[in-house]
């Protein structure tokens, strides 16, 4: 048996984050990423995934037809995660991502005008209000982008993307340093 | 005389003196000038050589139509060629050299053109070097292009940052005249959003020159009060220095901002160039009118210059063009100018007005010569005097400037970017954009209304119904009364002139003259596309915004036709020139592609991983030790490790894709051309998908993790291809099946662990049962790891034909898993080994990839007819897959092939040839997929693709590297080089 502990390595490691007095990105804390799939139709699967994902605001994000992310900060834990999988066994597939996915908070009052440097995505609050997702490609790299509030938005990427991403947010973010 | 800086008037900053330099000669202008109206300051007229003819070329134009006034300007990387010194700002040290000249811009040898230009007319070329043919390509063609041109480009880096950017609007303005900012104003008011776009380095178009007043204020100040009132209200974006050069579907117009072109030192954390991509519900065009050049003798010398560029520079810049100026007009504008001229101490020598009346009352000094025409100018490097022709009789006139008044052009481009033909209008003598061009409409000078209180009100008007359609109540801006409005009526086209002598130029830029035009329509080339490409008119980089409209009338005359059935060319993007920079964006250099990277990425670099770029993906291709000489010599070690040890490969890259679904089983069936249905749970098994066309798309091997859950593993290439086609699959031909479809490849990291000790590494952190008996050859289950403080997947699958094991971990514990490992294995031997070891050691088990899986392969050719199912109803590819040229005998097919001397050696792409076969084509056999050293045979192998492959085992043959003109004697064999009994997998 190995004397070495398992430690988790973070994809953005160590502890990033670029801020400006107008814009900061932050790498979120590899928390959970639950991907479900609806499988029937009827079911009010949503409020399942309200219950399940618990009081964080927007932790539930819609990921195309019949499809949602839930996530979050903290670990899940493997039990809870075959709970949560059982408990909506009838109605959906469950995907652990939460080592798959990568999560990054931009946010500032040009966080809007940063952003268009890489999403076709119109971010208008009128158009994109305040809990809207999306999958969109930021640049050249495919994300899933979602509205926290006013000035606040949340990149999901792939993982193995995720260091390329990040330098791309410090180029669009440059001018506002 | 010369032009000259007046002593007061204009909008250049006359506190703030900017030093530059022209050919090198130190100059001075104000913060405010062009680089044209810098040199006009300092009497600088002659600034250019012709394309063709190297004659002496002035600044004609204000604004971005300019054809004459390119320089190049910056130095090293920054060097910037044809820029146009009408639109370029002058900086603090700007350093311009003119262009096309030899030895230098004042005495130019080129000129000796001029005197050949008796056998340089249209289509010379095409005519003069016919023969030999086998000259154009090496001999005449690069005189060619070496003789004509403009500027040179660098070959130097860029050192300057460029972006992309995506705006959105409600209405996107293009154009800040009055027009535009009428529109602007009123949707602005109405809280629409609005982008106003311009490409000057001010607002306000021809109100920065014009002398009327509005509200008894002085027109600037209005564009000042208008501007300032849209920049406060946080809905409406005005941009400057911002040219919208093409309009695309989806109503997205492309736009490049020169965000820092008129600045010394650009600063590194701001793009000098953004290209916008602006998704507007609609737009309005409100984009003026270009005034048409004269063509009489001699228009092009330096000293002639646009009616409305001399305003320009006079009014707007402070710049007189001389001390005698002339006006040669064919509408009322030339009068305006006059005034203009007179007021700023000007003295304006004649006007010559084509009519036989004016529609404007004239009070002026200056000698007015009605129904008379300028028939030639005369002048060495400057214009000295012009040649009036009125009632057959010519009478020489001396001056220091001339303005030509032709008409305008409405400039409609953009509305016919997407496939929209202009409209010939005889009213307005122009040709107009269409009607009816769903969301774009057209205002102002654009749409031919003359008059700025006019402008101004059209632009509201057309703003108002464009807000109606778009459901945002509004009411158009009004404006208070216009003083001085001059509303000029259409003026009748002046297309030809009579008592011409010396070239009349209709294309400055690519020196096309009157009779080149004539010369067309007589031999043939007279429809308007090819007179464009038999005489170049209208093809240089300012696209003939100045020229085409003459060269249509010309042409319409000739053919004695109207202009209307002439027609013009075709209006493409770009409207102005946009550098590959901005086209480019922030994707150059090694940000060209994003980087892809596996979760042991570090710990792959912490063991001296090399790195190959494999798609976006960074694998690690060996493990280079200290004392190894070459990339050889760690991959032989390697490979060796792994058959007499065990190896540990990051093969976390592999595509992976999770499964649900009550039809899994089925779908898969469906995927596959072999059997999935009675797939066991806690199997594995090597699946081969076909395309339609019965070709092999990818393979991989899945695992049944549930009754309802599989497991994929794809081949790093096609990952995202084979997902997609999943997903084509389970939503467009069988939408009737219970599946879902969720890509995993990030959250995996897959070790394969391999050789014959791999199970004694993997017994030590695993916590289940992994014996033979337990866990056998193809098993695939989830397991506990350390003492069930992790769980990860193991798949007992081999890619090197070893006893091997593949590992699936969180990817956050990757690194830490691999450690565990490593630390486990050091007893065993256990080293890291890359893709290049991985390549050797598949190639020597005869395993293939997408080498030999190459699109043009089906199962059988590869050994795996027999895997095809004979008992399924349907799977992809089935039905092709029956083709009589899929099923001959004599299809290539998978054979080993090794040289008869170990010593000699042979490469991937060779061909092989039977033993004494001549090299030819018809004696192709088929050729080598893959090749390495093995260390296990001790020389170069290969796998081929060869007729009748598997029944020529032993046969010798050679292989052939007809690049190289390399001949190796060798054999045929058993693709597989080890342990062709299968016995090692299943220990």
């Amino acid at each position: 048996m190995s004397e070495f502990a398992i430690v988790h390595r973070s994809a953005l490691a160590p502890a990033p984050r670029v801020a400006s007095h107008r814009i900061a990105i932050i790498a979120l804390p590899e928390g959970h990423v639950v991907q479900v799939f609806e499988r029937a139709p009827g079911a009010d699967l949503l409020a399942v995934l309200a219950d399940a994902a618990g009081t964080a605001p927007h932790a539930v994000r819609t990921a195309g037809p019949g499809q949602w992310f839930i996530v979050g900060d903290e670990p899940l834990p493997r039990d809870t995660f075959l709970d949560l999988a059982n408990a909506l066994g009838p109605h959906a597939a469950t995907v652990d991502q939460s080592h798959g996915r990568v999560r990054i908070r931009v946010e500032g009052t040009v966080v809007e005008r940063m952003l268009a440097k890489g999403t076709a995505i119109d971010l208008d609050i009128g158009a994109f209000p305040v809990g809207h997702s999306a999958a969109t490609l930021l640049g050249h790299v495919s994300v899933h982008l979602t509205r926290l509030d006013a000035t606040a938005f949340e990149i999901m990427v792939l993982r193995g993307f995720a260091s390329s991403l990040w330098e791309g947010l410090e180029r669009m973010s440059a001018e506002f340093g | 005389m010369t032009s000259y800086r007046l002593d007061k008037g204009g909008l250049v900053n006359r506190t703030m003196p900017l030093s530059f330099t022209f050919d090198g000669r130190p100059m001075q202008g104000f913060e405010g000038d062009t680089l044209a109206s810098a040199l006009l300051a300092n009497g600088r007229m002659l600034v250019g050589r012709s394309f063709k003819y190297h004659r002496p070329r002035g600044i004609l134009t204000a604004g971005s139509a300019e054809p004459n006034a390119l320089v190049t300007i910056g130095r090293g990387g920054r060097t910037e060629p044809n820029t146009r010194a009408t639109v370029q700002e002058l900086y603090e040290g700007l350093e311009a050299r003119s262009q096309n000249r030899w030895p230098s811009l004042d005495f130019d040898l080129g000129t000796l053109n001029g005197l050949l230009s008796p056998f340089l007319g249209a289509g010379f070329y095409y005519k003069t070097f016919m023969w030999p043919a086998a000259f154009w390509e090496k001999f005449y063609e690069p005189l060619i292009r070496k003789a004509a041109g403009l500027g040179k480009a660098s070959y130097e880096a860029d050192p300057d940052a460029y972006e992309k950017s995506w705006a959105h609007c409600d209405l996107l303005v293009i154009g800040a005249g009055p027009a535009g900012l009428a529109a602007a104003l009123t949707a602005g008011r109405a809280g629409a959003r609005v982008m106003l776009v311009d490409e000057g380095a001010l607002p306000g178009g021809s109100l920065l020159f014009d002398s009327a007043t509005i509200d008894g204020r002085a027109a600037t100040d209005f564009v000042r009060d208008t501007s300032a009132e849209l920049q406060s209200m946080p809905n409406v974006r005005l941009m400057t220095r911002t040219t919208v050069f093409g309009w695309y579907d989806g109503n997205v117009f492309g736009a490049v901002e020169r965000v820092q072109k008129h600045v010394r030192d650009p600063q590194s954390h701001l793009p000098v160039e953004r290209l916008w991509r602006i998704v507007a519900r609609q737009a309005l065009l409100a984009t003026g009118a270009e005034e048409r050049p004269l063509v009489f003798g001699g228009n092009d010398r330096p000293g002639v210059m646009m009616a409305s560029a001399m305003r320009t520079y006079l009014n707007r810049y402070g710049v007189a063009p001389g001390k005698a100026a002339a006006i040669f007009t064919s509408d009322d504008s030339g009068y305006g100018l006059a005034r203009d001229l007179e007021a700023a101490g000007v003295d304006v020598v004649a006007i010559v007005d084509s009519r036989p009346s004016a529609g404007m009352d004239y009070r002026g000094k200056a000698r007015l010569i009605r129904e008379a025409v300028v028939c030639g100018t005369k002048g060495h490097r400057a214009i000295s005097a012009i040649e009036v022709r009125r009632d057959g009789r010519v009478e020489t006139i001396a001056v220091d400037a001339l303005a030509m008044a032709g008409g305008f052009s409405p400039i409609i481009h953009l509305a016919c970017h997407r496939g929209a033909r202009p409209l010939w209008s005889t009213e307005e003598a122009a040709f107009l954009a269409p009607e009816g061009l769903r969301g774009l409409e057209v205002a102002g000078a654009a749409a031919a209304t003359a008059g700025l209180a006019a402008c101004l009100a059209a632009g509201a008007a057309k703003a108002k119904a464009i807000l109606d359609d778009l459901g945002i109540s509004c009411s158009p801006a009004v404006f208070a009364a216009v003083d001085g409005d001059e509303g000029t009526p259409p003026a009748r086209p002046l297309w030809s002139i009579p008592g011409i002598k010396d070239k009349a130029f209709v294309d400055f830029q690519n020196d096309v003259h009157l009779k080149d035009l004539g010369l067309a329509v007589r031999e043939g080339y007279g429809h308007v596309e090819l007179a464009k490409r038999y005489t170049t008119s209208g093809m240089a980089t300012d696209q003939g915004k100045l020229s085409n409209m003459n060269a249509i009338g010309l042409i319409a005359k000739a053919r004695g036709v109207s202009p209307a059935e002439v027609g013009t060319t075709t209006f493409r993007p770009f409207y102005t020139p946009v550098s590959f920079g901005a086209l480019t964006g922030a994707h150059a250099g090694r940000h060209f592609q994003p980087v892809r990277k596996s979760p042991l990425h570090d710990w792959a670099r912490k063991h001296g991983a090399i790195f190959v770029e494999s798609g976006l993906w960074f694998r690690s291709a060996w493990f280079a030790r200290e004392g190894e000489q070459s990339w050889r010599e760690s991959v032989d070690r390697e490979v060796v490790n792994v058959r007499q040890n065990v190896g540990l490969c990051d093969v976390s890259t592999l595509g992976k894709i999770e499964i649900f679904g009550r039809d899994a089983a089925e779908f898969l069936n469906r995927v596959y051309c072999n059997g999935f249905l009675s797939l066991p749970v806690g199997k594995a098994r090597y699946g081969i998908m076909l395309r339609e066309d019965g070709f092999i798309y990818d393979d991989g091997t899945t695992s049944r993790l549930g009754d309802e859950h599989f497991f994929m593993t794809t081949t790093t290439a096609y990952a995202a291809g084979v997902m997609n086609h999943l997903e084509f699959c389970a939503q467009a031909l069988w939408p009737e099946l219970d599946v879902r479809l969720a890509s995993v490849t990030d959250q995996w990291a897959q070790m394969a662990i391999a050789g014959p000790k791999a199970r004694l590494v993997l017994s030590k952190i695993v916590d289940d049962d992994i014996s033979r008996a337990a866990f056998a050859y193809l098993g695939a289950k989830e397991v506990s790891l350390c003492g069930g403080r992790l769980h990860g997947r193991l798949f007992r699958i081999s890619f090197s034909g070893e006893l091997a094991y593949e590992l699936a971990v969180p990817a956050g514990y990757a690194e830490s898993i691999a450690d565990i490992l490593m630390d486990a294995g050091a007893e065993h031997g256990l080293q890291p080994y890359g893709s290049e070891a991985l390549g050797v050691l598949r190639i020597e088990k005869g395993h293939v990839t997408h080498n030999e899986i190459n699109g043009t392969v089906v199962p059988s050719d590869l050994g795996f007819g027999r895997m095809v199912s004979a008992s399924k109803p349907d799977f992809i590819g089935k039905a092709m897959l029956a083709r009589e040229g899929l099923t001959a005998a004599d299809r290539p097919r998978l054979v080993g092939v090794r040289p008869i001397d170990p010593a000699t050696s042979f490469t991937t792409g060779s061909h092989i040839l039977a033993k004494d076969a001549e090299a030819t084509l018809d004696n192709d056999q088929g050729y080598v997929t893959s090749s390495a050293f093995s260390p296990h045979v001790g020389s170069t192998i290969g796998l081929a693709l060869v007729k009748h492959g598997p029944e020529r085992h032993g046969e010798k043959i050679v292989v052939w590297n007809g690049l190289k003109d390399e001949y190796t004697p060798a054999i045929l064999c058993d693709p597989s080089f080890v342990d062709p009994g299968n016995e090692k997998l299943h220990v």
